[in-house]
């Protein structure tokens, strides 16, 4: 078992080195720079060059990289070019927020979605399994903000009620803090629960077939306790694989839900940086969201170790 | 309508106080316990004023950035030495300048002037600075830091040569040539009179910590992505004011959002830029809200579109005019979700500049044919100049500026199409947008908006003169730069009207550049905000900071 | 001599004739009564692509048409969708909107699963060093936020239709390489590819000859969902300012561009949009669950990756 996490480790840094690299190299690729962007409307022919020589972006490209590959390492993520404030402060505060919301939303569609795979694998094929499935995949086919926009609306016409629009630390109020996440997360875990509520489904279908599972029925056993003790345990696993998908889709896609709730997250952080080609933010975070994905994978695998005696690598 | 538009003007000029409205006068701060006529409001002390800003502030330093998510916060916490006068009786357009730090000013010669400062105008009561005196060496300091080759707005004050101290309260600035409008120039909302120590102690002005100034508020907390916080200064020099305690300045990217918050009482001004709400939500507003305080104006914000001179087929000027006479700006505004047909539209000088735009029907008749869509006429201007089939080239533009201005985008090329005009519509992403096609880097034609500033100069310097970045489209007229050079150097504001409207003629009549219609924008504010009334740029403070709620 | 001949029940077929393989008709009855929902899914597809299609025969009005005097007009006998704020019908632009929708959703799919079936099939097959080193890069990949690839693609090549297609083609291939490369791996084990490299036959040839049709079940099933997940993913890249850009109607663009200016006001500007998306997603998700089931029982909840 150590040997097999020891092992993935190894493996998954060259994938981190590798993405490091990519994340340095993509921004570089927009045109348009952020010495430009900042001079605006103005730009002075000599202007442009006292101000890329100030920010040091007038040095070869792998001198910049292997600058920035150092200062990683030792934990300074360097400083934006516009606020020039530390990366690492501003992700200190960020992070938290999404991974809060996609925590958040996951437990939402996991509550969500495995009752309902339950069901629907329980009454295979009936009724009940159509209705259920059909309202889970209708949850992932309409686009999330087209939900969170109505929500944020309506009720701002029929009562005079909206969200909360400032954002509220933990440490200030701890149900406000709590209660501004509640609907963002409910509508992104609606569309993670389609996928969970098929793979609970498929893996629970799979796993009464078995024949220990029938044995079970054989001797009598209660419906719910068959399902509970033998088949959901097993059904877990790949569930737990997904999660780890979910994890790096919902870290990628909060963007559109944190601009509608003003949650001051990543997604948002990095969109504005894109925009503004602010080159030590769009490294930094994407450098954090890399290794969080990574590090989840890892994490993955090795509850899929622990759990299915079977897979060895 | 605004309450209180025409009904308390005078009152309220003596209120700002300190107000110094021509040259040479010297008005002192009226202490308010006197001036309270018998029919007036007595403004009330307290309360938080909460407003909604779309866009986030990426760093505080006005020497280092155009944009006005910068200047609206920095309008709270600074101040600069002359200010456009606000009130509730002020006609959103108009640009009178009075004095804000300065008591007074005299012009000797053509090319300086003398600026009186206030005395006992303290800084606030926050590190590095600690609530000294501002002296003139505070002034010194800030415009030579202004005229540094990095700060994007420096064009505003190019004609700046020297600013020399003469006595503590005195400063005296010398420019390279005549310049009419310099004193307007110091009005910019980019003028901040800035601390010496903060620069020294901080590097720049970028970090929230470095906002001191001598504004009515203080910046008391940043939270980026989240809220600016401003807190009264209890030193400010005008005594009495500001009158509210605090201001709350949420950040809300998103439009839907900010207008549910305003409607569920979140905000005291309307949730867009300038105040406003849209004219497709006003309804819905004002059935939440019947006592809703409203006042339309129109903005200074419209589209431009601009053919590459040097290149054919814009060489030809009946090409050009067949692009005018082919659009129909009244669509563009019955299509907008602000304007909903209300409007006007543009000539060189932005029509929101009320004091200096011509109305299209003062313009000469080839001039005033560009306005009136005639879609026959269009193409038979095509086929005399040999393209009886129409043309065909390529648009550049951005979906940047949102989906209202795509829509617009929509519309003139339909109307092109239907002249045999056709535009091939090239969309370049906003960042990359902002740093090549404004500057001229596009084939055939360009197209984006205009609104940068609330000065006519701008207008006419930095799109018609030969060798300025912004001229995009490549105008080279000798006697249209002559024009533009001479309403620079013409001190009678009279004559100098009569150059401006010349140059809006002769622009209308060349056809060198074409401008979409302005919407006229209601501004929107609760009924217990008094004294306030919008207005275009960037002041914000400005025109909050003699306002009281009453609550 | 036995005279115990057993008599054949009445019913029985007679040997000498064959027994019927059920036409494609019947298979798609059987599909039907099986698989109703996966039915339901295929008739909304069905829909659309014939709406891409025949659009200009079933559209009344051309995309782009102003209509003089009809701005903003609700859902009537004339404007059976209504109109929008420019004046053009919104049922006309919804079914020219399924061009779109189709070209994206089918481009992107089929440059994602061209990437991903070469990379995942070659990978599974080679195993080894290349194996390894493939991995990585798609881990690498793969960890990336959805936003910074598709941002960065935009902001490089400009917005427009190819570009969003090669954004999300791209992307998509990563996650759709690995469920590949697993099949691949799976068939790759079985004696008649070593007995097809025993005779000689060449890896390309064996890659293409016995593979491919395995993995194609695969294949055709991530190619099913992934197409939701393109139109999805388009109206989400719409939102952020990313997304096809005019003249083509976007069902995408319609939704979050003035749909959503006008979302109470003339709230249809929105609605059909929307639910033109939410019925494609919709049956495409369908669909691709009843082929899962059908073609390749292994496969189940593999495809959990979507983008949003």
């Amino acid at each position: 078992m150590k040997k097999y996490v020891f092992r993935r480790l190894l493996v998954a840094i060259p994938s981190l080195l590798i993405a490091s690299f990519i994340v340095f190299l993509l921004p570089r690729l927009l045109p348009g720079d952020v010495v430009q962007l900042m001079l605006e409307e103005k730009a002075y022919g000599k202007d442009l060059e006292e101000l890329r020589a100030k920010m040091g972006l007038n040095r070869p490209f792998y001198v910049q990289y292997w600058e920035w590959l150092g200062k990683v390492v030792r934990g300074d993520l360097g400083e934006s070019l516009w606020t020039r404030r530390p990366v690492i402060e501003e992700l200190a505060r960020r992070l938290p927020v999404s991974l809060e919301l996609g925590f958040l939303a996951l437990i939402f569609a996991i509550i969500i979605a495995l009752p309902i795979g339950v069901l629907a694998a329980i009454r295979q094929d009936s009724i009940p399994d159509y209705v259920a499935r059909s309202l889970a995949i209708l949850g992932l086919s309409v686009p999330g903000f087209w939900i969170a926009t109505l929500v944020v609306l309506l009720p701002a016409i029929w009562w005079g009620w909206s969200p909360p629009i400032q954002f509220t630390e933990f440490t200030k109020d701890r149900w406000a803090h709590i209660a501004q996440f509640i609907l963002p997360a409910f509508i992104l875990g609606v569309a993670s629960a389609a996928a969970i509520m098929r793979l609970t489904r498929a893996m629970l279908l799979e796993v009464l077939r078995q024949d220990y599972v029938r044995t079970a029925w054989a001797k009598g056993l209660r419906e719910g306790v068959v399902v509970a003790k033998h088949s959901l345990k097993n059904a877990v696993i790949p569930v737990v694989t997904v999660l780890g998908i979910q994890i790096a889709q919902i870290l990628g896609g909060t963007v559109i839900f944190e601009q509608i709730f003003g949650l001051p997250g990543m997604g948002r952080f990095l969109f504005d940086a894109i925009n503004q080609r602010d080159y030590p933010v769009i490294q930094g975070v994407n450098l954090v969201i890399v290794s969080v994905v990574v590090t989840m994978n890892l994490v993955v695998d090795a509850m899929y170790a622990l759990l299915d005696p079977r897979i060895r690598y | 309508m605004a309450e209180h538009e025409n009904s308390v003007s005078r009152r309220d000029l003596l209120k700002l106080g300190g107000a110094a409205l021509a040259v040479g006068a010297t008005a002192q701060a009226l202490d308010l316990g006197r001036a309270a006529p018998a029919e007036a409001q007595t403004p009330k002390r307290g309360g938080t004023f909460r407003l909604r800003s779309h866009v986030q502030p990426p760093h505080f330093d006005p020497h280092a950035i155009l944009a006005f998510s910068t200047m609206i916060p920095l309008s709270f916490a600074y101040s600069r030495l002359v200010k456009v006068k606000a009130g509730s009786g002020v006609v959103p357009g108009t640009q009178q300048v009075e004095g804000d730090l300065a008591e007074s000013w005299s012009q000797p010669t053509e090319t300086t002037y003398i600026f009186k400062l206030k005395k006992g105008v303290r800084w606030h009561p926050k590190p590095p600075v600690n609530g000294r005196e501002l002296t003139a060496d505070d002034v010194k300091f800030t415009y030579e830091r202004y005229l540094a080759t990095t700060n994007p707005n420096r064009g505003t004050l190019e004609a700046l040569d020297k600013i020399e101290v003469v006595d503590k309260h005195t400063v005296k600035f010398t420019t390279k040539e005549p310049f009419a409008w310099f004193v307007d120039a110091l009005a910019s909302t980019s003028t901040w009179i800035v601390a010496k120590e903060c620069v020294e102690k901080f590097g720049d002005l970028k970090k929230p910590e470095s906002v001191v100034g001598t504004g009515p508020w203080m910046l008391e907390r940043y939270d980026p992505g989240t809220r600016l916080s401003f807190v009264r200064n209890p030193n400010y020099f005008v005594s009495g004011l500001p009158y509210v305690d605090n201001v709350e300045i949420t950040i809300d990217t998103d439009p839907a959002s900010g207008f549910a918050a305003f409607l569920a009482g979140k905000y005291d001004f309307g949730p867009e830029y300038g105040m406003v709400v849209r004219r497709s939500d006003l309804d819905v507003a004002k059935q939440r809200k019947p006592k809703l305080q409203t006042k339309d104006y129109i903005v200074v914000f419209g589209g431009i579109t601009w053919p590459k001179l040097d290149q054919d087929p814009f060489k030809d000027i009946r090409v050009r005019r067949a692009m005018g006479i082919a659009s129909n700006w009244r669509e563009v505004l019955e299509t907008n979700a602000w304007s909903l047909g209300h409007g006007v539209p543009n000539t060189a000088v932005p029509a929101a500049l009320k004091d200096w735009a011509l109305p299209i029907d003062q313009l000469s008749a080839d001039g005033r044919r560009l306005y009136e869509q005639d879609t026959a006429g269009a193409k038979r201007l095509l086929a005399e100049a040999g393209f009886p089939n129409g043309i065909k080239f390529p648009l550049e533009t951005t979906p940047g500026y949102g989906p209202d201005y795509v829509d617009a985008v929509q519309i003139g090329l339909k109307n092109w199409k239907a002249a045999g005009i056709d535009a091939d519509l090239k969309m370049k992403e906003y960042g990359a947008f902002i740093s090549s096609t404004i500057f001229g880097k596009f084939d055939k034609v360009g197209s984006g908006l205009f609104g940068a500033w609330t000065d006519p100069d701008s207008y006419l310097y930095r799109y018609y003169l030969p060798g300025q970045p912004l001229n995009a489209a490549g105008v080279n007229d000798p006697k249209l730069a002559d024009m533009i050079r001479l309403q620079r150097r013409t001190f009678d504001v009279a004559k100098r009207k009569d150059i401006i409207y010349d140059i809006q003629r002769y622009v209308a009549q060349q056809a060198y550049i074409l401008f979409g219609p302005s919407v006229s924008a209601m501004a929107a504010w609760e009924p217990y905000v008094k004294n306030f009334g919008p207005n275009i740029g960037h002041d914000y403070g400005g025109r909050m900071m003699a306002a009281w709620l009453d609550k | 001599m036995a005279n115990h001949v057993q008599t054949l029940p009445a019913s029985a077929t007679p040997l000498s004739r064959p027994a019927r393989r059920p036409g494609w008709l019947g298979v798609l009855w059987t599909f039907c009564r099986r698989k109703p929902l996966g039915a339901l899914g295929g008739v909304l597809v069905l829909v659309m692509i014939l709406m891409a299609i025949f659009a200009n025969l079933i559209a009344p009005y051309s995309y782009d048409e102003t209509i003089r005097g009809a701005r903003m007009k609700a859902p009537g006998a004339q404007f059976w969708m209504g109109t929008d704020n420019l004046g053009r019908d919104i049922f006309s632009r919804v079914v020219y909107g399924a061009r779109v929708s189709v070209s994206v959703g089918f481009g992107a799919v089929l440059l994602a699963n061209f990437l991903a079936a070469t990379i995942g099939i070659t990978s599974g097959y080679f195993g080894g060093k290349y194996d390894i080193c493939v991995q990585r890069v798609v881990d690498a990949w793969q960890s990336f936020p959805f936003l910074i690839v598709i941002l960065s693609i935009m902001a490089v090549l400009g917005p427009g239709l190819l570009n969003v297609i090669l954004a999300l083609g791209t992307l998509g291939a990563a996650a759709a390489s690995r469920v590949i490369r697993g099949a691949t791996i799976s068939v790759a084990q079985n004696q008649y590819i070593e007995a097809a490299r025993a005779v000689g036959a060449g890896h390309f040839r064996i890659m293409v000859r016995y593979i491919f049709p395995n993995v194609a079940a695969t294949i055709i099933i991530l190619a099913t969902i992934g197409l939701g997940g393109a139109i999805l993913a388009e109206s989400a890249l719409s939102f952020l300012g990313f997304g096809v850009p005019p003249p083509y109607p976007a069902w995408g663009a319609m939704l979050s561009g003035s749909g959503r200016s006008y979302m109470y006001t003339a709230p249809w500007m929105a609605i059909w949009p929307g639910a033109a998306i939410s019925l494609a997603v919709f049956g495409f998700n369908m669909l691709g669950d009843a082929l899962r089931d059908i073609l390749d029982p292994r496969l189940r909840g593999a495809g959990g990756g979507r983008l949003r």
